[in-house]
């Protein structure tokens, strides 16, 4: 039932491969690397391409993939563990010349191939001939949903609970510092004080109980059904008893108990600083861009773990440590690209693509050995860096110019179509590169084609004028360089634009900008009318205008506008966005996560960026400096 | 002190130390003796030009890079898809010249290229750059601007890294020859220096490089490319019926033994 399994090395060499078809899958294989792989999108799998479905594996060990393609019809639900046998079967098999980086040999793998696939193949036979059985709570789509949720919690609730920790400490010092002032102005009596800090640690007590009702469904989740009650928490017996708030903490007893259990906490802040010394790898890296009170708590599960794990061999793990025969797993990387997401974040990459790449990486880690002086919080940071420079880098060509140029010598107008939401700089923009256009010599239409906005049309006839200031006919042999092609307001916008592409091909103009009123993604009539224009016209190049300072919002702009040339196009291969051009670059410093969120969200690349307000603050994104300043 | 003096004065003084058996006098001794040797080595490193032993094949992607490094390597025969990492391995040379030479497979796609060319440029000894002469037609615009990228780069330049172009493919029935490709792409360099040096900045200080290529006073042509040596050659990483040890590579080869 398979078409093809392959196996082949991360440089590109196949080492052995099983067909059933006689078909030609190079080209298949070929657009999952272009288009998942290379695109950083490495948290799922699976990829469709025309009628075949195929899924990877990455080995990050030996720098091996393993890819299996079937027909998209086909509903194979051991494919993934097939895969996985494979990889274990083929590692086991050719471990010495994989270690060797021996990749010339032949690989008789097919003979194993097909026993496994048989074992795999009658095994799904056999489930199939067993009566139906109902769903159990385990497939069914609702734990799913639970362990989703719960991923969730556990990544927040870590946190939180530092973040009450640290308060905790806080809360201690001052309360210390209440403590003595008041003792010596002798107005409040110490029953009171203690009630206070009681109060303040029993704030902090609430997050531990959340963990605690967190982590048991996580040990329940195998046991079916009964795991559905703890969804949204204890029932109220239990709360009672979880709760050590100052209201239950009345009695004695409450008391001792959170006298006990607040006091490790300050014996831990003490460990810590004896444990750095010995075990600063981690530290030493992100030192950098944390500051060091939070750094302290939030290395702490990481050192404590590898402490824990070093007493385990002894001297022995030691020397292992320096050998470098350490192969990471998701776990050992799990902190560190936390802090990583966060720190994107905080650097404006919107939310969900800051922890698609995290995951991303993950796959892209997960089973590599570390090398010899290698910190896995430096493998981490490196890898994110590169994936964030391969994503920013363009995936094709771009070159307006040289397009520009051919498109003259076709004897057509280039066309470009600016588009995006309110008040981002289009027109402001689109003047900018109308003056890189005519400082190479070529002759610029503008088509005002926003009919809807005040003062639209007057800003264009304002900036071509001033352009014509700039250039004036006589240094350029008596042609005027630019030109606005204008219908008034209120006019269908597709129209105009139609209109003044042939004015422009008629009058021998080479580039036509077309500037369109600004829309938001939600309002379907004007995606609509935004659809229509860029169907009507077939323009060469479609840029997405979105300005630098936006954060979570740029997700949902581009997916919209995205989806609304698909949906409302009506053709086989609708016209999409195929660039960005980021403004207001100048203004956000060092958060530059917005470039990040839109490359990832289009694949496009990011084709200008306007730093300023005058014409020449026009600029080409540099990848490197971008990430530079991302991962500062 | 005459100089006769003071040569006989340090005779003296070595004299009486060896006889002394002060133990300094001998660390001394030592520690000059290392030293020397120090410098010495230093010296044979600093005076050994050239050592990069690397050579790069660059390329559009599905130009047949993978599978002409196979060649150079293994001699064997393989399928491939695209890279996602470059290969590496090692080509020993046959003939008049002995040693190894660091083959480098980097990948060809976009997003990759530029990354791999920045770590492994520093080891270029010559860079190999795998064109399509099929589809050259049809690409032209791709291939053109990534030689020109490698053309332009600062290190390239200023080592002046010999650069053989490789029209691979020719087994392929609509394949160019090696002097159609030279002559596409030098008409095609012509514009795009033209249109790259005119590219706008970058958003930092570094700048873009618009060095211009060739003599400004007339087109383009390789010919002018001064400090570089750009060899065309026609090969064929498939061969006829693409099994091991077949491929005709030896113009491929020929290069190779010219620059070790």
């Amino acid at each position: 039932m398979l078409d093809l399994f392959t196996i082949f090395s991360k440089g590109g060499i196949v080492l052995w491969c099983f067909q059933s078809t006689s078909e030609i899958f190079t080209p298949s294989v070929n657009a999952l690397i272009k288009s998942v792989i290379l695109q950083e999108r490495g948290g799922n799998n699976a990829f469709d391409h025309e009628a075949l479905t195929l899924k990877y594996k990455l080995d990050n060990e030996f720098e091996l993939v393993f890819v299996v393609a079937y027909q998209k019809i086909l509903q194979l639900s051991y494919v993934d563990k097939f895969l996985n046998d494979i990889q274990m079967e083929f590692r086991d098999k050719y471990k010495d010349d994989l270690t060797q980086g021996n990749l010339s040999r032949n690989f008789n793998f097919t003979e194993d191939f097909k026993t496994l696939l048989k074992i795999a193949e009658d095994n799904v036979r056999k489930e199939a001939q067993k009566p139906k059985v109902m769903k159990s709570f385990e497939e069914s789509q609702k734990s799913k949903k639970t362990v989703a949720s719960m991923i969730e919690n556990k990544k927040e609730t870590p946190k939180s609970v530092k973040e009450q920790k640290k308060k905790a400490a806080e809360a201690m010092k001052v309360a210390k510092a209440a403590e003595q002032t008041t003792v010596s102005n002798g107005t409040l009596d110490e029953e009171t004080i203690r009630k206070n800090i009681e109060k303040k640690f029993g704030l902090n007590k609430k997050p531990k109980a959340e963990k605690a009702k967190t982590e048991s469904p996580d040990a329940n989740k195998k046991k079916g059904k009964q795991a559905r009650k703890w969804d949204k928490g204890g029932t109220a017996k239990e709360m009672r008893e979880l709760d050590f708030s100052a209201a239950n903490g009345d009695g004695d007893k409450g008391k001792d108990r959170d006298l006990d259990e607040t006091l490790p906490t300050e014996e831990d802040l003490a460990m810590l600083g004896s444990m750095s010394g010995n075990l600063g790898d981690l530290e030493e890296e992100s030192s950098e861009e944390e500051e060091e009170s939070e750094e302290e708590e939030e290395d702490t599960p990481v050192q404590q773990k590898s402490a824990g794990k070093s007493k385990g061999f002894g001297m022995f793990n030691v020397f292992k440590g320096l050998v470098g025969s350490k192969t990471l797993t998701r776990d050992d990387i799990q902190d560190v690209l936390n802090k990583m997401r966060d720190h994107l974040i905080s650097k404006n990459v919107a939310a969900d693509i800051a922890a698609k790449l995290c995951d991303s990486v993950a796959t892209k880690l997960e089973g590599k050995v570390l090398g010899t002086f290698n910190t896995v919080a430096s493998t981490v940071r490196n890898t994110l860096q590169e994936a964030c420079v391969q994503l920013l880098s363009p995936k094709r060509r771009i070159d307006i110019l040289r397009d520009a140029m051919e498109a003259k010598q076709q004897n057509r107008p280039y066309t470009i179509v600016f588009c995006g939401v309110n008040g981002v700089g289009k027109s402001t923009n689109l003047a900018k590169v109308s003056f890189w256009l005519v400082e190479n010599g070529f002759r610029v239409l503008i088509a005002a084609c926003d009919t809807f906005r005040a003062g639209a049309v007057e800003q264009l006839r304002t900036h071509t004028r001033k352009l014509n200031a700039l250039h004036p006919p006589t240094k350029h042999n008596g042609m005027q360089m630019v030109q606005l092609y204008e219908q008034g307001y209120g006019k269908d916008a597709a129209g105009i634009a139609m209109q003044a592409v042939n004015y422009a091909r008629d009058y021998k103009l080479d580039v036509t900008l077309i500037d369109t009123a600004g829309r938001m993604q939600d309002n379907e009539p004007l995606m609509r009318a935004l659809a229509k224009l860029i169907k009507v016209n077939q323009p060469d190049l479609v840029l997405f205008v979105g300005e630098a300072l936006v954060g979570n919002e740029a997700v949902d702009q581009l997916t919209k506008f995205n989806q609304a040339l698909a949906d409302h196009s009506q053709m086989e291969n609708p016209r999409l966005i195929d660039g960005i051009v980021l403004t207001k670059f100048d203004t956000i410093d060092d958060k530059v996560g917005a470039a990040v969120s839109m490359t990832y969200i289009t694949g496009q690349p990011i084709v200008f960026v306007g730093t300023g307000q005058t014409y020449t603050d026009l600029k080409n994104l540099n990848a490197k400096a971008v990430v530079s300043a991302l991962l500062k | 002190m005459s100089r006769q003096g003071n040569v006989e004065f340090w005779y003296k003084t070595l004299e009486q130390g060896f006889a002394n058996g002060d133990p300094s006098f001998y660390a001394i001794l030592v520690a000059l003796l290392v030293g020397i040797i120090t410098l010495f080595v230093v010296f044979i490193r600093l005076g050994k030009k050239n050592n990069r032993r690397g050579i790069l094949m660059m390329g559009a992607c599905d130009g047949g890079k993978t599978l002409m490094f196979s060649r150079l390597t293994a001699n064997k025969y393989v399928e491939t898809y695209t890279s996602i990492k470059e290969n590496t391995g090692n080509y020993e040379l046959t003939g008049d010249k002995t040693g190894t030479l660091r083959m480098i497979d980097l990948p060809g796609h976009e997003r990759l290229r530029s990354q791999y060319f920045d770590q492994y440029k520093a080891s270029a000894r010559g860079i190999m750059f795998v064109v399509d002469s099929a589809s050259l037609q049809k690409d032209i615009k791709d291939v053109a601007e990534c030689l020109y990228t490698i053309l332009t780069d600062g290190f390239v330049s200023s080592a002046a890294v010999p650069i053989l172009i490789a029209c691979n493919k020719q087994d392929l029935t609509l394949a160019k020859g090696a002097k159609v490709v030279q002559k596409q792409l030098e008409k095609e360099m012509n514009t795009l220096r033209v249109t790259r040096s005119a590219a706008l900045e970058g958003t930092s200080d570094t700048g873009n490089n618009n060095t211009f290529l060739g003599r400004r006073d007339r087109d383009f042509q390789f010919a002018d490319l001064k400090p570089f040596t750009v060899d065309f050659v026609e090969c064929s990483a498939r061969g006829s019926n693409g099994t091991d040890g077949d491929g005709e590579l030896n113009q491929v080869i020929d290069w190779l033994q010219k620059i070790a």
